[in-house]
C-alpha cells in the first residue's frame, strides 16, 4: 500500500477520558493519597499504550486490490477494495472511505485478508479518478483514532445514463431460421466451446468440468435472434449527451433481450457480438466518446 | 451517524458489560451508598438490560426527567449537600444509574463507563487497606474490558478477545505507572484542606462508665503498631498511656477541660526506649506512647500536663511518629494544693461505703504508702473475680462493685481504685490506654489491637511522685501475661476466636498483618521524602525536584519507546508456524554471513550453493537444511514433528554462523 504517514489524533472519548484522568489527578495528588494516584498513572498508561495499538491496528496492512465497478451515471459506482493483513494478530474495525462516501467496515483475521466495498456517487459519464482513499480505525479502545491516506489510483467508468424514448433501431440482416450463436434463449443444441468471461455460469458444462474436462459452455442457438446496428451518426437529431444516452438504454435493451448488436461511433466501433463484455465494451466506448485519454478525468468529489 | 431512534434495538453485549463495569464500581462504594441508591442501579440495570434482551421501548423521555430530579432530591436530603465524597459517590451512583437507563449507543456506553471508573477511583480515594486491592484490580480490569467491548460497536467485541486485550494493555502499562508512582513529585501538603472523615470508629473516648471499655476489649481491630529501634520494654512495662480521667461524678470518669495544673517535672530513670507508633485511623485524638513519654514528637500534638500526647483532630490518616520514652520516673516536686484538691476530688454524697472503707483503712494505716497498700490488699482479698459481662452498677457505682458484686474488669477496678484512694485523701487519676500487644515476628513489630484497652490507677506520694497501680493486675495477674483470649474466650466475636485460637491461622493473620503494615507505610504513605529517600539509595547526591524531574522524564521516554517497540513489533509479517520461523532465522544468520538465500531458492539448492561459497558453513548448514527440508517437506507428523522441530529450533539458536571463513595458518595445513 502507498501510504506514507499514519496520523492520530484523540476522539472526543479520548479527549473525555483525558479530562478524567486530569481531575482524577488532581484530587489523588491533593488528598496525597496513593493507590489513587497509582490508579491515575495506570489507566493514563493504559490509554497510552491504546494509542500505540491504534496505531498498530492499522499498521502493515497492504491494499493488495482495487477495483472500481462501472456504474451509470446518476447510480453509485462501486470500488472494490482488498485488504490483506500479514501480521499474526487481528485488525479490529478498519474502515475505508472516500471524501464525501459512506464508509465501509470491516474486520481482518490474522493473515488474513477482506474485501470491502464502497460505493461510489457518480454525476456525469466518464472517467472518474480515485486517487485518495483513506483507511480509518478507533480501535482497540475508541480514545483514539488513526488513520492513513492511500493513493490508489483507480479509474472508475462511468456511462451514460441509460435514457431515451426512441425505440430499438429496425433489425438490420434477420434471416428467418438462420442459426446463431448464443444465447439461452435458444433450445437448439449447438455445441460446447470454451469459457469467456461473461458467461453465464448457468451455460457452463459443469458435469464435463467435473469429470477434468476444461471449463466449457453449452451453447445453443436461438431460432431468430435478431441484429442490430446502433449508430451514432445515423440518429435523429439530437444533441451528442442525448445521443449517448439514447444508446446506452438501446444496449441495455437489447442485451436483457438477448440479441446481438454493434455500435458505431465517430472514430470507433464495436463490432457484431452480444454477453457481458460486449456490453461493457460498448458502454464504456459511449462513457469514453469524446473525452481526452487519462489527463482530464474527474476526481471524486472532495 | 444516525441519530438513535427508539425503533433502533439496543446491542445486548455492550450494555452488559458496561452494567457489569458499573456496578463493580458501585460494589466498591456500597458501604457508603445508601440502600436506596443500591436498589435504584438495580432496578435501571435490569430494566435496561431487558429492554436490550426483549427489545422493548425504551422509558420515555420525561419519565427519566422526573426519575433525575426524584434521585437528586434523595441525595440531598439524605447528605445535605451535593459536595464531597460520600454524597458525590451517591450523585455518581445515582445519575449513572439514569444513564443506564438511556444507554443506546456507544457515546452514552463511554459515559457509564467513565462513571463507573470514577466511582474506583472515588473508592480508592476513600480506602487504600491491601485487602481492597484485589478488588480495585478486577474492578480495572472489568471496566477497560468494558471499554474496549463497546469501543467495538454494532454487537461488541467477545468477550475473550477484550478481556486479553485489557488484561494485556493493563500489564504493559504498569511499568509507567510505577515510573510515574515513584518519581511524580509529590506535594507536601494538598492544594485544599482535607475534609475530614466521618468514619466511626471505635477508641477510647475522653470518659469511661463502668462497662465502656468492654466494646473496644471486644473488638479485635488494630488501634497501633509500635516498632522499637533498640532495646524492647518487658512485658509488665508495656502500659501504652492515653487520655488520663480526672473528674468523676460517682458514676462516671472524665477527662475536664484544660489545662488544670502545671506538669510536675519528672527525673527519668534507667534506659529509654526508642520506638516509632504508627496509629490506625481512628475517632480520637490521642497518640498513644508508652508510659511515659519524655516530650511531643510533633508540632501537632500538643504534651498535656498529665502526659498525655493530644492532637487538635482526629486522626484521619493513619500517622506514624517517633517517640521517646522511659519506663521508671520519679518526682521529688509537691503536689500544688489546686492539683492536690482537683485529684482528690469526689462528688459529695456519693458512694458513701466506699468512704467509709477508706475512713477504716487510713485509720489503720496512717502513712501514705501504707494505706495503698492496704488498698491494694482489699482487693486482692476481696473475692473480686474478672469478668468482661458483670452485672449492671447502680447508681453509686463504686459501692455497688466494691461491695456487691465484685465482678468486673479493668475499668471497675480502676474506678474504685482510685475512687478509694481519693476518699482516703490520696491524689489520684484514672489512666486510660492499651496494655501489653502481640509481636508480630514477620513485621517486628507489636501490634496493639483495641482488645488491648486497659484502664489503670495512678497515685501521688509525696517525694516519689505519680506512681501507676494497676489494680487488674492484682485482682487477675493472669490477664495481663496472657491475651484476653485466654482469660475470656467467650469475649471476642467467633471468627477472632477461630482465627487467634488456630495456631496456624494465627500465623496467616500475623503475616497479613505484617504485609499490610507494609503496604501502609511504603506505599499509602508514600510522600516526597520517600521519593528523595529513594532516589538517595539509587545513587542520586542530594536528590531534589529535578533529579525527581529526570527519573520521570527518562522513565517516561524509555516506557514509551518500549512501548513502541513492543506493540509495532508484532504488525508486521511474521511467519506462521514454528518451524518457518526458525527457517526464516536461519536463513537470516547466513544472510549475515553474506550468503543471503534467493528468494525462489529451495533449502536444498541453498545447501548446494553454500558449499561452493563457504564450505567451512557445510558441516552445518548441510544438515540443518536438509533437517528442514524433511521436516516441511517429509513424511513426519504429530508429536514427532513438534519434537523434532524444536530440536531443530534449539540448533539454529545455538550456532555461530562465522562471519568469515577461518583463515588457515599455512604451519598448521598439514594436509593442504
Amino acid at each position: 500500500m502507498h501510504y506514507r504517514r499514519i496520523y492520530i489524533l484523540p476522539t472526543r472519548a479520548g479527549w473525555g477520558f483525558a479530562f478524567l484522568l486530569f481531575c482524577m489527578f488532581v484530587a489523588a495528588l491533593n488528598y496525597g493519597n496513593s493507590t489513587a494516584l497509582f490508579l491515575t498513572f495506570w489507566l493514563a498508561g493504559f490509554a497510552l499504550v491504546g494509542l500505540h495499538r491504534c496505531h498498530r491496528n492499522l499498521l502493515g496492512i497492504a491494499l493488495e486490490g482495487a477495483t472500481a465497478l462501472p456504474a451509470f451515471a446518476g447510480d453509485a459506482g462501486r470500488l472494490e477494495l482488498t485488504l490483506e493483513n500479514p501480521a499474526p494478530l487481528m485488525r479490529l474495525r478498519i474502515e475505508a472511505d472516500l471524501p464525501g462516501v459512506a464508509p465501509s467496515v470491516t474486520d481482518i483475521a490474522a493473515r488474513g485478508a477482506a474485501r470491502l466495498s464502497l460505493a461510489v456517487p457518480t454525476k456525469v459519464r466518464g472517467r472518474l479518478l480515485i486517487d485518495g482513499l483513506r483507511l480509518t480505525t478507533a480501535l482497540p479502545f475508541g480514545l483514539f483514532r488513526a488513520w492513513t491516506w492511500v493513493y490508489l489510483p483507480v479509474e472508475l467508468i462511468v456511462y451514460p445514463r441509460a435514457r431515451g424514448l426512441l425505440p430499438l433501431p429496425t433489425v438490420a440482416g434477420v434471416t428467418p431460421g438462420a442459426k446463431m450463436r448464443g444465447g439461452l434463449g435458444g433450445d437448439e443444441w449447438l455445441g460446447l466451446r470454451a469459457f469467456r468471461d461473461g458467461d453465464s455460469p448457468h451455460q457452463v458444462a459443469w458435469k464435463a468440468y467435473a469429470r477434468g474436462a476444461p471449463l466449457l459452455v453449452k451453447e445453443y442457438c436461438a431460432a431468430a435472434s435478431p441484429e442490430r446496428y446502433f449508430d451514432f451518426e445515423r440518429m435523429p437529431n439530437l444533441d451528442s449527451e442525448r445521443r449517448l444516452e439514447q444508446l446506452a438504454a438501446w444496449i441495455v435493451d437489447a442485451e436483457n433481450r438477448g440479441e446481438r448488436y454493434a455500435l458505431t461511433l465517430p472514430g470507433s466501433k464495436v463490432a457484431l457480438d452480444r454477453g457481458a463484455e460486449h456490453r461493457h465494451r460498448c458502454l464504456r466506448a459511449l462513457a469514453l466518446h469524446g473525452l481526452a485519454p487519462a489527463r482530464h478525468a474527474s476526481t471524486v468529489t472532495r | 451517524m444516525p441519530a438513535p431512534s427508539h425503533a433502533e434495538p439496543v446491542p445486548l453485549r455492550p450494555l452488559l458489560w458496561t452494567t457489569a463495569a458499573f456496578a463493580a464500581g458501585a460494589l466498591l462504594n456500597v458501604d457508603r451508598i445508601p440502600f436506596w441508591a443500591t436498589a435504584v442501579l438495580i432496578a435501571c440495570a435490569a430494566w435496561q438490560l431487558s429492554v436490550a434482551a426483549h427489545k422493548l421501548p425504551a422509558l420515555p423521555k420525561i419519565a427519566q426527567l422526573i426519575l433525575t430530579f426524584l434521585l437528586v432530591t434523595c441525595v440531598v436530603a439524605t447528605f445535605h449537600t451535593l459536595n464531597g465524597l460520600p454524597a458525590g459517590t451517591v450523585l455518581l451512583v445515582v445519575m449513572g444509574s439514569i444513564k443506564l437507563l438511556e444507554t443506546r449507543n456507544r457515546r452514552d456506553r463511554y459515559i457509564v463507563i467513565g462513571a463507573a471508573f470514577f466511582l474506583l477511583f472515588a473508592a480508592c480515594l476513600d480506602r487504600q487497606a491491601l485487602a481492597r486491592l484485589p478488588l480495585y484490580l478486577g474492578a480495572a480490569c472489568l471496566c477497560c474490558t468494558a471499554l474496549i467491548v463497546s469501543a467495538y460497536g454494532g454487537a461488541g467485541l467477545n468477550f475473550r478477545t477484550a478481556g486479553k486485550l485489557a488484561a494485556r494493555s493493563l500489564l504493559l502499562a504498569l511499568p509507567l505507572a510505577l515510573v510515574f508512582f515513584l518519581f511524580f513529585p509529590r506535594l507536601p501538603g494538598g492544594f485544599w484542606a482535607l475534609p475530614a472523615s466521618d468514619d466511626a470508629v471505635t477508641g477510647l473516648g475522653e470518659s469511661m462508665s463502668p462497662g465502656s471499655i468492654s466494646e473496644l476489649i471486644a473488638s479485635y481491630d488494630p488501634a497501633f503498631r509500635v516498632r522499637f529501634a533498640g532495646a524492647i520494654p518487658p512485658p509488665q512495662e508495656r502500659y501504652w498511656r492515653g487520655p488520663v480521667l480526672h473528674d468523676f461524678d460517682g458514676y462516671t470518669w472524665r477527662r475536664g477541660a484544660g489545662q488544670a495544673y502545671r506538669q510536675a517535672p519528672l527525673r527519668y530513670l534507667g534506659e529509654p526506649f526508642r520506638y516509632s507508633v504508627t496509629l490506625a485511623t481512628g475517632a480520637n485524638r490521642w497518640w498513644f506512647t508508652l508510659d511515659t513519654v519524655v516530650g511531643s514528637p510533633d508540632k501537632h500534638a500538643f504534651f498535656s500536663y498529665d502526659y498525655d500526647l493530644v492532637t487538635r483532630e482526629p486522626v484521619a490518616q493513619p500517622t506514624t511518629y517517633n517517640a521517646l520514652s522511659y519506663t521508671h520516673t520519679e518526682s521529688s516536686e509537691r503536689l500544688s494544693d489546686s492539683a492536690r484538691r482537683l485529684e482528690s476530688a469526689l462528688p459529695p454524697n456519693r458512694n458513701p461505703r466506699t468512704r467509709q472503707l477508706a475512713v477504716r483503712l487510713r485509720a489503720q494505716a496512717p502513712a501514705d504508702p501504707d494505706f495503698v497498700r492496704a488498698a491494694v490488699e482489699f482487693l486482692r482479698t476481696g473475692g473480686f473475680q474478672y469478668s468482661l459481662t458483670p452485672p449492671k452498677l447502680d447508681f453509686d457505682s463504686v459501692d455497688d462493685f466494691l461491695f456487691r458484686t465484685r465482678e468486673g474488669f479493668c475499668g471497675h477496678y480502676a474506678s474504685a481504685f482510685v475512687a478509694l484512694m481519693r476518699a482516703g485523701g490520696i491524689p489520684a487519676r484514672v489512666v486510660t490506654g492499651y496494655q501489653g500487644g502481640e509481636w508480630n515476628p514477620i513485621g517486628g513489630y507489636f501490634l496493639i489491637r483495641q482488645s488491648d484497652a486497659h484502664a489503670w490507677a495512678e497515685v501521688w506520694i509525696d517525694g516519689r511522685g505519680w506512681r501507676r497501680i494497676d489494680p487488674t493486675a492484682i485482682v487477675a495477674p493472669e490477664r495481663l501475661r496472657r491475651g484476653i483470649l485466654d482469660i475470656l474466650p467467650d469475649a471476642v466475636s467467633g471468627e477472632a476466636r477461630l482465627f487467634y485460637s488456630t495456631p496456624f491461622l494465627a500465623r496467616l493473620m500475623q503475616e497479613w498483618d505484617a504485609l499490610s503494615t507494609a503496604w501502609n507505610e511504603r506505599v499509602v504513605k508514600f510522600d516526597i521524602n520517600t521519593q528523595l529517600g529513594i532516589l538517595e539509595r539509587l545513587g542520586v547526591r542530594s536528590a531534589d525536584w529535578t533529579a525527581l524531574a529526570t527519573a520521570l522524564g527518562s522513565g517516561l521516554i524509555g516506557w514509551l519507546a518500549w512501548i513502541a517497540w513492543h506493540i509495532g513489533r508484532s504488525a508486521g509479517p511474521r511467519p506462521a508456524d514454528r518451524l518457518a520461523r526458525a527457517y526464516a532465522r536461519l536463513c537470516r544468520k547466513l544472510a549475515h554471513a553474506g550468503i543471503a538465500r534467493d528468494v525462489a531458492e529451495g533449502p536444498l539448492a541453498y545447501a548446494a550453493r553454500i558449499g561452493r561459497s563457504r564450505p567451512d558453513l557445510m558441516s552445518r548448514a548441510q544438515p540443518l537444511l536438509a533437517r528442514y527440508a524433511q521436516l516441511r517437506y517429509g513424511p513426519v507428523s504429530g508429536q514427532v514433528a513438534a519434537a523434532a522441530t524444536a530440536a531443530f529450533e534449539r540448533m539454529v539458536r545455538r550456532w555461530h554462523v562465522a562471519r568469515r571463513p577461518p583463515r588457515v595458518q599455512p604451519q598448521n595445513s598439514k594436509s593442504a
